[in-house]
């Protein structure tokens, strides 16, 4: 035998450019991934492309009218960051709404977490390989928009939540909305479940893919779904409840897996624990105004404040500094999804590079949100 | 061998389960809009309370044109600032002679109509607000008032 045939195959890594254009980076980010033939031995995040400022805008900006700048990170949760914003401003001037108040914005939270999941939902479809059920998913999302923009006057920039209270109190007719989407939906909802959960090639490309354990999770601060799928209990509205949570009953989903199947199912879990909020809210929901009295200028006491919010992805901080004027002096968001992305090395390396973009959708990451 | 047969069975199931469902959409009313329509009168509506175009309302009061009393209370609360005004007269006479509304800088959030103390300033459910050029975005006192016409409320949704 000659010597060449012995000498083992010369094998070299091949670097990987995963985005920043790429239809699976729901939005614009960049991983530069190295191959060892079809298995990831690393994979590098680069973030930043869709980096804002919002933070620094926030320091030329009164403290009412930074609340339209909270829409636009996370865009999918509107609602929820204007609610986190709003709450850290109350508490910094020691401003307490009035309990309509608490309860309409934790209804437009819940339904808004809804909507969230639902692209969540289309779009992992999309990521896996299974195309039908974003357009069923979206088409469930429209009715929710139709609702967004009959209270609030807009469909995806909101700028509803005001210091204090709210823009508006509910249209009339809304309640009717929400029971006829009460109904119309849990059925569609498991229509869903059945198209894309009990499906035996979606099953097999998410179950034991992205593994992460709780003591990963939780060293890396992912929060949100992505840590409950690790078998933790971790959930604002139960553990520190803001608004309307403590007067309403619901489960924290969790299970123990730690793979991409188990973040899927805490998801659709939560899509029916929402549900269930929203009834009993509706139930509940008490009359009376909506909005607090304020100061037309608002100027806080200088101190600090963190709030936190459970946003569809996680924890949402909010942490703000007043020196005594109308404006901020220093603001600082704790966007879930970038803490989420830190841990996706760990998940991805030792894989398959066909599972790459399974996990990296199963985090749900919003590029915005981990740029802000 | 069983898990084998197995397998198979359930994946032809998932399978059978799908195309039932896509199947059953067939039938589903469609949600989707035809845009634009032949007819313009049969284009979607926005509801009360839709954020697009601007508009300044007409007073009732004797002698005066308009609401605004150019006091500049929604350009002062314009996070972007794209609102300027220039007001003419003193007292009850005073009124804007050049109000400009830049579009393309405009956020839409609304907090203009909310700040302006005589519910002079209103924002209409006008969507096709699309421009060829940057300047076209930009609308005047004379498109504000056109915009205006035969309109008494500003727009809250209530
Ligand atoms: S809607 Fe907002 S951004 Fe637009 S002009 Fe009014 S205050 Fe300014
Ligand atoms: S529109 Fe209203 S707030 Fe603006 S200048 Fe006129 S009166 Fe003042």
């Amino acid at each position: 035998m000659s010597e060449t045939a012995q000498a083992p195959l010369r094998t070299e890594d091949i670097t990987v450019n995963v985005g920043p254009q790429h239809p699976s980076t729901h939005g614009v980010l960049r991983f530069v991934v190295t191959l060892e033939g079809e298995t990831i031995r690393e994979c590098v995040p680069h973030i930043g492309y869709l980096h804002s400022s919002l933070e620094k805008i926030a320091e030329t900006l009164r403290f009412g009218q930074y609340i339209t700048n909270t829409d636009r990170f996370d865009y999918l949760n509107g609602l929820g960051n204007e609610l986190c914003y709003v709450q850290a401003v109350e508490r910094l001037l020691g401003v307490e709404p009035p309990p309509r108040t608490q309860f309409i914005r934790t209804l437009m939270a819940e339904l808004k977490r809804i909507s969230s999941h639902l692209v969540y939902l289309g779009t992992y479809g999309n990521d896996t390989g299974a195309v039908t059920v974003f357009l069923h998913a979206f088409r469930e999302r429209e009715l929710l928009m139709n609702m967004f923009e009959a209270v609030t006057g807009g469909r995806l920039l909101y700028n509803y939540l005001r210091i204090g209270g709210l823009r508006n109190d509910l249209p009339t007719g809304f309640d009717e909305q929400v029971c006829s989407f009460l109904e119309h939906f849990p059925p569609r909802l498991e229509e869903m479940n059945d198209l894309l959960t009990k499906n035996r090639i979606f099953i097999a490309r998410t179950r034991g893919v992205g593994l992460l354990t709780a003591e990963q999770a939780l060293s890396y601060g992912v929060t949100g779904p992505t840590l409950r799928g690790c078998g933790v209990s971790y959930d604002m509205r139960k553990l520190r409840p803001y608004a309307a949570y403590d007067q309403v009953e619901f489960d924290v989903p969790t299970f123990p897996e730690g793979d991409c199947l188990a973040r899927h199912l805490v998801r659709m879990e939560e899509m029916r624990q929402s549900l269930r909020i929203v009834r009993q809210l509706l139930d509940k929901m008490p009359d009376g105004e909506v909005q607090a009295d304020v100061p037309r200028r608002l100027k806080p006491e200088p101190g600090e404040v963190y709030e936190r919010v459970e946003s569809p992805r996680g924890e949402l901080g909010c942490y703000l500094v007043s020196d005594g004027s109308d404006k901020p002096y220093r603001m600082h968001w704790r966007g879930p999804s970038f803490y989420n992305l830190q841990a996706l090395p760990e998940m991805v390396r030792g894989g398959l590079v066909a599972d790459f973009i399974a996990t990296l959708g199963s985090l749900d990451p919003v590029a915005p949100d981990i740029d802000r | 061998m069983w898990g084998y047969v197995r397998d198979i069975w359930q994946g032809a199931k998932s399978i059978v389960v799908g195309h039932i469902v896509t199947f059953r959409n067939f039938w589903r009313p469609k949600i989707t809009d035809r845009y634009p329509h032949g007819n313009a009168d049969e284009n979607w509506q926005p509801g009360p309370g839709y954020r697009g175009g601007f508009a300044l309302l007409k007073s009732d009061k004797e002698g005066r044109e308009l609401r605004c009393t150019a006091c500049m209370s929604c350009a002062r609360a314009c996070p972007v600032g794209c609102i300027h005004i220039e007001g003419e007269g003193k007292g009850k006479e005073r009124h804007p002679v050049s109000f400009y509304i830049d579009m393309g800088l405009c956020v839409y959030c609304h907090q203009c109509v909310e700040a302006c103390p005589s519910e002079a300033l209103t924002m209409t459910d006008e969507y096709e607000i699309s421009g060829t050029s940057r300047a076209s975005l930009v609308r005047d006192l004379a498109q504000l008032i056109a915009a205006g016409e035969g309109q008494t409320e500003v727009s809250r949704v209530l």
